[in-house]
């Protein structure tokens, strides 16, 4: 009996390193590699924390817009940070109105197609920077970066 | 049989090396025939090797070797100076200028020169015109009193004339900094929705009415917010093309310190 155990223990230990070992079927199967290169553009900061009052309505709405519309729509928005992040994270930085009044600005300059090579630095290859820190109407935390200047990721 | 650790052997493979621009390396070779002899040109050159790769700080700490009986004692003098406004250190740089300028220096004009243009780069108060523009030579004269007159009348927008000109006519702030798309568009966007509440209004569709009338209202509102913050951004492309100007002009002039070419 002993010894059946240890043969049976030997057999398990075996069939442990032959189990995932690699067979030839394994080593020539067809490979299925994914070219699509990772956009981190993309990767949303799903956040619903309650951080301050503003935050009880506007966050659930961004959150949703994103998950249910911008997130299905793809990446359509030509500046970095899109108008849902900018509205965001502008709300973040001051306050509702003031927020609200930039994302509005923010609108308009994303409505007008003419002389954004001219006005704005480049963000990858698709996009326009355009970040919140010029609009705050605070004069120190501008950081001017010429147009058509291209900006790391 | 060639010596090639002989100190004339290395001093022509470092000079090579350093009319080849590698620098790094004709820096050690030119260490290593300091051990064998000395020669402040050689010192000299290894401070030149450091600036022209850009490490002002070992530029200036060879040059503070100079002794005051080396041919090369007066260009140290005004090379550290250079090194110091490359490194921002304005405190040694300002105190080192005046001990220069007010020596009898050769180059104390040149000293006078870097000292001035460097104001423009700093929020000091400029002192007068005529006095500003002494040590400059005719041919740098027009220049310098255009940059003067720019750092003392810089050409900023309003922010205040840029949103109330928003107020009036939607996107006309935006006009009046430049950013003429972005006016037309907001004078589109504002206009179009103020008509599409009227409209509703007349017509007595009330929701729709207001829904367009609040749209209108945050288009309009952001827009004269949009306009002072262009405002804003205008004066601060004002204030980073003056800068990056200045900055170019030093170094076309190479920061008023000779030039040297040691590979003829």
């Amino acid at each position: 009996m002993i010894i059946n155990n240890k043969y049976l223990f030997l057999l398990l230990v075996i069939s442990q390193c032959t189990i995932y070992s690699q067979t030839d079927w394994v080593r020539w199967e067809k490979s299925d590699p994914m070219y699509q290169t990772n956009n981190t553009y993309l990767e949303r900061e799903y956040d619903l924390s309650i951080e301050s009052t503003s935050d009880i309505i506007i966050k659930p709405v961004v959150n949703t817009y994103w998950f249910f519309i911008s997130d299905v729509d793809g990446d359509n928005c030509p500046f970095n940070p899109s108008c849902s992040s900018f509205f965001a994270q502008s709300i973040n930085e001051t306050n509702l109105f003031q927020g609200t009044f930039m994302f509005f600005d923010r609108f308009t300059r994303d409505t007008n197609i003419f002389g954004r090579q001219e006005d704005y630095p480049r963000f990858g290859i698709y996009h326009f920077y355009d970040p919140v820190s010029l609009y705050t109407l605070d004069e120190k935390k501008i950081n001017y970066i010429p147009a058509k200047t291209y900006v790391k990721e | 049989m060639i010596d090639f650790q002989s100190p004339q052997n290395i001093k022509l493979f470092a000079d090579f090396l350093f009319c080849d621009k590698d620098y790094l390396r004709a820096i050690d070779e030119y260490e290593k025939y300091l051990t064998m002899v000395d020669d402040d040109s050689v010192g000299f050159k290894i401070a030149i090797g450091y600036f022209n790769m850009n490490d002002q700080y070992n530029a200036y700490q060879k040059l503070s070797l100079t002794k005051e009986s080396s041919p090369f004692y007066e260009q140290s003098k005004i090379e550290m100076l250079k090194s110091l406004y490359l490194q921002n250190i304005d405190s040694s740089f300002y105190s080192s200028a005046d001990i220069l300028i007010n020596s009898e220096s050769i180059y104390s004009k040149n000293a006078f020169r870097l000292k001035n243009t460097s104001l423009l780069l700093r929020k000091n108060e400029l002192p007068e015109k005529n006095i500003f523009l002494i040590p400059f030579y005719n041919d740098e004269e027009h220049t310098i009193s255009n940059f003067y007159d720019l750092k003392k009348n810089p050409p900023y927008k309003s922010e205040i004339w840029a949103g109330v000109l928003s107020t009036i006519i939607p996107g006309s702030g935006k006009i009046y900094t430049e950013n003429y798309g972005d006016g037309i568009t907001a004078f589109i966007l504002t206009g179009l929705f103020g008509y599409l509440a009227y409209t509703n209004f007349k017509h007595d569709h009330q929701t729709r009415a207001w829904i367009f009338t609040a749209v209108g209202a945050g288009f309009y509102l952001g827009n004269i917010y949009g306009s002072v913050a262009s405002a804003q951004i205008f004066n601060a492309k004002v204030n980073f093309d003056f800068d990056e100007g200045v900055k170019f002009y030093l170094e076309e002039k190479n920061y008023f310190t000779p030039v040297y070419d040691f590979c003829k």
